[in-house]
C-alpha cells in the first residue's frame, strides 16, 4: 500500500484539554478513510492538523512522504468541505468552484471548463450562475464538494459532511460520494460520529475516543470483532458479560433470543437465564429488555431485538415472566480488552 | 491573519492613546499651566458655589426629566412598530429613526421657528386671544427641555425597538390566551422583558442631554446655562483651563456615574431573572 | 394602534415633537418676506439663491465635506484593521482593546475637543485642520470597530479557511474574501461617519480657526447675529441632503441594519 498520509506521535492541546493524543495514523492513497468517534473525541481537530488550519503541540505530519508539519494551508494542495460549507457568499456557484483554479492562473477557458466538468460530477451544471444563497443545503453541500475536488487536491477531507442534511438525502449522499470517490480515484478521509455511515462508507474505519485511536481497520473487521468495549459499544453491541476468568463477552441485541425458561438450545452457545422487565413493539422489529446476573454475580440488563417477520406466535413475554436469553458460539465476541 | 493581529492593532491603539486616551486625562487633571490641586479646589467650590450649584442641578433636571419624556414617548412608538402588521410599519420606523442622520443644528433651529417672539406658536397664541404680547418661550429650561426630547426621541425609539422585537410576539398571544388584558400583557410580560434596552435607552438619553452643546446654546442662551455651555464659556471666553477641566470633570463623571449605575441595575435584574 | 388609546396618544405626541419643527424650517425657508416669521409671507425661492451666493455658507460647506471625506476614509484606514485584530485574531484582553475604542461614545465630545485644543492646537501648534481631523477620526473610530465588527461578526470564519485550503495567501485571502465580506459593514460605518463627522458642533467649534471653519458652526455664528430666513433655506438644503444619504441607505442596505450596528 502506499500513504498518502501519515501522523506520528501527533499531540494537540488547549491548555489543559488534550484533543488529540499521541496519534499514530496512516491514511492509504486512494482509498476512503473515516475518522468515527463520540462528539469532542478529537476528530475535527485531527483533520484540521492535516489541512494545515492548527498546528500540533507535538509530533508531525507527512503527506505524499514529505514533512507538512508547519506547512500553511494553501501550500498543501488538500481540498477541504466544511461542516458550514463555507461557501464563499459573495461569488457564484461557478466562482466559487474556480477560486482555487484562478489562484493556480489556469486560463479562463479552461478554467470554465474545468468548473462545468466538476459540477456536472455533482450534477449542478445548471445552477452555476447562482449565488450560493439561493441553493439548498443539499446543493451547497455539492458546491462544497466540487469546489474541493475541482483543485485536484492530493487528498479530499471532509468534515462530517452529511451532518447537516435531511435523513433521506444524508443516506443518498454516502452512495453519492462514494461514487465521486470511484471516479476521481482521489484520497478521502472523512469525520464522522455515525457508526452507519462510517460502516456503509469507508475502505477503513479508525474509531476514536478522547483524543486516542481505539481502533483501526476494514469496516467488517471493526464491525465483527471490535477491540474493546468502547468500540463495540459504539458499534451497536449491547449485552456485554464478564466471564468468570475475568473476560468479557459480547452479543448484538439481534443475535440474542428470548426463550421459554427451561428451552434447550439445539446449537452449542451462551445460555443466561432471565427475568423479562419490558416488551415492547417497534414497527420493524420486537426489544425485549430483560435482568439476569453474570458469571461474577453482578446485576446486569440484556437487550434483544426480534424482527418481526420472523417473530413466532409465542413470542409474546409479559414482565415478569422467566426467560433464557441464547446466543450461538459464532455470534458471540470476546473482547481482549476492557477499554 | 491571526498570527499577527498586533500589527494590525498598532496603528489604530496609537492614534486612540495619543488623539485621545492621554490628551483626555491630561485636560480633565492636569491642564496646560495648571496644577492638579487648582483642579480638585476648583471642582470642590463648584460644589458649593450656588451659582455652579444652579448650573449642576440644572443640568441633572434636564437630564433627568429628558430621560423620562424620551422613554415614555419613545417606547409606546417602539412597541407599536415591533407589532404593527402594517406594511407602512418600516417606513414609519425609518422616519423616526431619520432625524438621527440629519444636523443637530438644523434640528434644533426648528424651536426657534416655533417658540421665537415672532414664533408659530406665539402669533397663535395670540390669534388665539389668549394673551395680548405673545410669551417669552425661547431662553428657557422648557424650550431646552423640547429641544432634547426631539434630539434624542429617536435614540430612545431604535434602543426599545430593538429591545421589544427581541420579544417573542407569541409570548403576547400567550398570555392574552391566559386571561391576560392588553395592559397587563405589556406591563408583565413585554417591558419587563424588554427593560434591558429601555435602560440603555435611558442611559443613552441622560448621557447625550447632559453633554448636548448646540440646544441649550441656541435655546437656553446665557440665561439658562448647562454644564456643557458654562464649559465652553470658561475655556473660549474666560480661558480659565482650572474652571474649564472642573465642569468637564463634573461632567464626565455625572455621565460614567449614571452608565455605571445603569449596567449594576442590568447585572442584578440579570442574577435574580 | 386601535385599542391603544393611551399608547396610540404619546407615540403620536412623540412624532409631532420629532418631526414638526423640521417641517417649520422647511416651511418658513421658502417665505418672500424678509423675516424668520410664522405663517410665511408668500411663497418664493430666494433665500434658497441667497444661501448658495453666501461666501461663508459655501466656503464652510466645503470645509465640513473636505473633513468628513478625509475623517471617515481614516476612521475606516485606521478601525477595520483593529476589527480584524479583535475578531478573527487571539489577542490577550480582547474585550477591554474592544472597550478602548469605543470609549470615545462615553467621553463627552467636548471634554475631547477642549483635550485637543489645548494638546494639538496650544501645545503642537498644529493647525485647526490637523487638530480637528484627530477630533472626529477619534469620534468615528467606534462606529468602524463596532459596526464592521457587527458585519464581520456573523461571517462564517470556516470562508477564510477555505481560502487557504483553495491556496490563497492570507493577504490574497483578506483581498478576496474577508474584504468583500466587510464591504457592507464598512460601507455602513462609512455613511454613518460622513454624517456624523458632518454635523458634529462640539469638536469643530473648540477647534475652529479663522481659516477653517465647518458649515454647522458657520450657521450657529451667524444665526447669533441675524435671524433670518436664509439659515432655514440653508437649513433645508441639508435636510435635503441628508434626504438623499438615507435614500441611499434605504436602498441598499436598509435603515435599520445600518442603526442597527450602533446600539448593540
Ligand atoms: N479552540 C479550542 N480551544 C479549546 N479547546 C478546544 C478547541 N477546539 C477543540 N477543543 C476541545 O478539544 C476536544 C476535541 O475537539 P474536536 O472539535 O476535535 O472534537 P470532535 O471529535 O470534532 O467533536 P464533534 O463531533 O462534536 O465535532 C474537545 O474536548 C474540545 O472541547
Ligand atoms: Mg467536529
Amino acid at each position: 500500500m502506499t500513504t498518502a498520509a501519515e501522523f506520528t506521535g501527533v499531540t494537540q492541546a488547549y491548555g489543559d484539554t488534550v484533543a488529540v493524543d499521541n496519534l499514530n495514523l496512516q491514511i492509504e492513497q486512494g482509498k476512503l478513510t473515516t475518522l468515527l468517534g463520540p462528539s469532542g473525541c478529537g476528530k475535527t481537530t485531527t483533520l484540521r492538523m492535516l489541512a494545515g488550519y492548527i498546528t500540533p503541540s507535538a509530533g508531525t505530519i507527512t503527506i505524499n512522504g514529505a514533512d507538512a508539519t508547519r506547512l500553511p494551508p494553501e501550500k498543501r494542495n488538500l481540498g477541504m468541505v466544511f461542516q458550514s460549507y463555507a461557501l464563499f457568499p459573495h461569488l457564484t456557484v461557478a466562482d466559487n468552484v474556480g477560486f482555487g483554479l484562478k489562484l493556480r492562473k489556469v486560463p479562463a477557458t479552461k478554467r470554465r471548463e474545468l468548473v462545468m466538468a466538476n459540477l456536472d460530477l455533482v450534477g449542478l451544471a445548471h445552477l452555476a450562475d447562482r449565488k450560493p444563497k439561493a441553493l439548498s443545503g443539499g446543493q451547497q453541500q455539492r458546491v462544497a464538494l466540487a469546489r474541493a475536488i475541482a483543485i485536484s487536491p492530493s487528498l479530499l477531507l471532509l468534515d462530517e459532511p452529511l451532518s447537516n442534511l435531511d435523513a433521506r438525502l444524508r443516506v443518498q449522499m454516502r452512495s453519492e460520494i462514494r461514487r465521486i470517490q470511484g471516479e476521481t480515484g482521489l484520497t478521502v478521509v472523512l469525520v464522522t460520529h455515525d457508526q452507519e455511515e462510517a460502516l456503509e462508507m469507508s475502505d477503513t474505519m479508525v474509531v476514536m475516543r478522547a483524543g486516542k485511536v481505539m481502533q483501526t481497520g476494514a469496516p467488517a473487521t471493526v464491525f465483527t470483532a471490535p477491540a474493546n468495549r468502547f468500540v463495540a459499544d459504539f458499534l451497536g453491541y449491547e449485552n456485554f458479560l464478564t466471564q468468570s476468568d475475568g473476560s468479557l463477552l459480547t452479543v448484538r441485541p439481534e443475535h440474542l433470543r428470548v426463550a421459554a425458561a427451561g428451552v434447550v438450545p439445539t446449537t452449542p452457545g451462551l445460555t443466561v437465564a432471565a427475568v423479562v422487565r419490558e416488551s415492547v413493539y417497534r414497527g420493524v422489529d420486537h426489544i425485549v429488555t430483560m435482568t439476569a446476573t453474570d458469571a461474577t454475580g453482578t446485576p446486569i440488563t440484556l437487550v434483544s431485538t426480534t424482527r418481526r417477520d420472523t417473530l413466532t406466535a409465542d413470542a409474546g413475554f409479559q414482565p415478569g415472566d422467566l426467560v433464557t436469553a441464547q446466543a450461538r458460539d459464532h455470534e458471540i465476541v470476546r473482547l481482549t480488552s476492557e477499554n | 491573519m491571526s498570527r499577527k493581529p498586533a500589527l494590525l492593532l498598532i496603528p489604530g491603539l496609537v492614534f486612540i492613546l495619543f488623539g485621545f486616551a492621554i490628551p483626555s486625562a491630561i485636560m480633565l487633571l492636569a491642564p496646560p499651566s495648571t496644577d492638579t490641586a487648582d483642579v480638585f479646589a476648583r471642582f470642590g467650590a463648584m460644589l458649593t458655589d450656588p451659582y455652579d450649584l444652579a448650573i449642576i442641578w440644572r443640568t441633572v433636571r434636564i437630564g433627568v426629566i429628558v430621560t423620562v419624556a424620551c422613554v415614555v414617548l419613545g417606547f409606546p412608538i417602539a412597541y407599536l412598530l415591533a407589532r404593527s402588521t402594517s406594511r407602512f410599519a418600516g417606513m414609519w420606523l425609518a422616519l423616526a429613526i431619520f432625524p438621527l442622520l440629519l444636523s443637530n443644528v438644523v434640528r434644533t433651529f426648528g424651536w426657534l421657528v416655533i417658540l421665537g417672539s415672532q414664533g408659530a406658536f406665539g402669533q397663535l397664541l395670540v390669534v388665539l386671544g389668549i394673551t395680548d404680547q405673545p410669551p417669552q418661550l425661547l431662553y428657557t429650561e422648557l424650550a431646552i427641555v423640547l429641544g432634547l426630547i426631539q434630539l434624542f426621541l429617536p435614540l430612545a425609539v431604535i434602543s426599545c425597538y430593538s429591545a421589544v422585537a427581541q420579544v417573542d410576539a407569541g409570548l403576547d398571544h400567550a398570555a392574552r390566551g391566559l386571561g391576560a388584558t392588553k395592559s397587563q400583557t405589556l406591563w408583565k410580560i413585554v417591558i419587563p422583558l424588554s427593560r434591558p434596552g429601555i435602560l440603555i435607552a435611558g442611559t443613552l438619553v441622560f448621557a447625550g442631554a447632559t453633554t448636548a452643546y448646540t440646544t441649550p446654546y441656541l435655546l437656553g442662551g446665557s440665561s439658562q446655562r448647562m454644564l456643557s455651555t458654562q464649559l465652553f464659556s470658561y475655556a473660549s471666553v474666560s480661558v480659565d483651563w482650572a474652571a474649564a477641566s472642573a465642569t468637564a470633570l463634573m461632567m464626565t463623571l455625572l455621565v460614567f456615574m449614571v452608565s455605571g449605575l445603569s449596567s449594576l441595575i442590568s447585572r442584578k435584574a440579570g442574577v435574580t431573572s | 394602534m386601535k385599542g391603544r388609546p393611551i399608547l396610540g396618544t404619546l407615540a403620536v405626541l412623540g412624532y409631532i415633537i420629532m418631526i414638526v419643527p423640521i417641517l417649520f424650517v422647511v416651511s418658513t425657508a421658502f417665505t418672500a418676506g424678509d423675516a424668520l416669521t410664522f405663517p410665511p409671507q408668500g411663497v418664493s425661492l430666494r433665500w434658497f439663491g441667497e444661501a448658495l451666493a453666501y461666501q461663508p455658507f459655501v466656503g464652510a460647506l466645503l470645509s465640513s465635506l473636505q473633513l468628513a471625506v478625509v475623517s471617515t476614509a481614516l476612521a475606516l484606514l485606521l478601525g477595520v484593521p483593529v476589527t480584524l485584530a479583535i475578531q478573527r485574531g487571539k489577542i490577550p484582553g480582547k474585550s477591554l482593546v474592544e472597550g478602548l475604542f469605543l470609549s470615545p461614545l462615553v467621553v463627552p465630545e467636548l471634554v475631547v475637543g477642549l483635550a485637543l485644543y489645548q494638546q494639538i492646537m496650544i501645545g503642537l501648534h498644529q493647525t485647526s485642520f490637523v487638530a480637528l481631523l484627530v477630533g472626529h477620526t477619534v469620534l468615528l473610530l467606534p462606529y468602524a470597530v463596532r459596526v464592521t465588527g457587527a458585519s464581520l461578526a456573523l461571517a462564517d470564519p470556516a470562508v477564510e479557511e477555505a481560502a487557504r485550503g483553495l491556496g490563497a495567501t492570507p493577504l490574497r485571502t483578506f483581498f478576496s474574501v474577508t474584504l468583500p465580506l466587510l464591504r457592507p459593514g464598512i460601507f455602513s460605518a462609512g455613511l454613518l461617519s460622513f454624517v456624523t463627522s458632518f454635523n458634529n458642533v462640539p469638536l469643530s467649534l473648540l477647534l475652529q480657526s479663522r481659516q477653517f471653519r465647518t458649515l454647522p458652526v458657520t450657521m450657529l455664528d451667524y444665526v447669533q447675529q441675524s435671524y433670518d430666513p436664509m439659515i432655514a433655506a440653508m437649513s433645508t438644503l441639508i435636510l435635503a441632503g441628508t434626504v438623499v444619504i438615507a435614500i441611499v441607505a434605504e436602498k441598499t442596505l436598509g435603515f435599520a441594519k445600518i442603526f442597527g450596528g450602533i446600539n448593540k
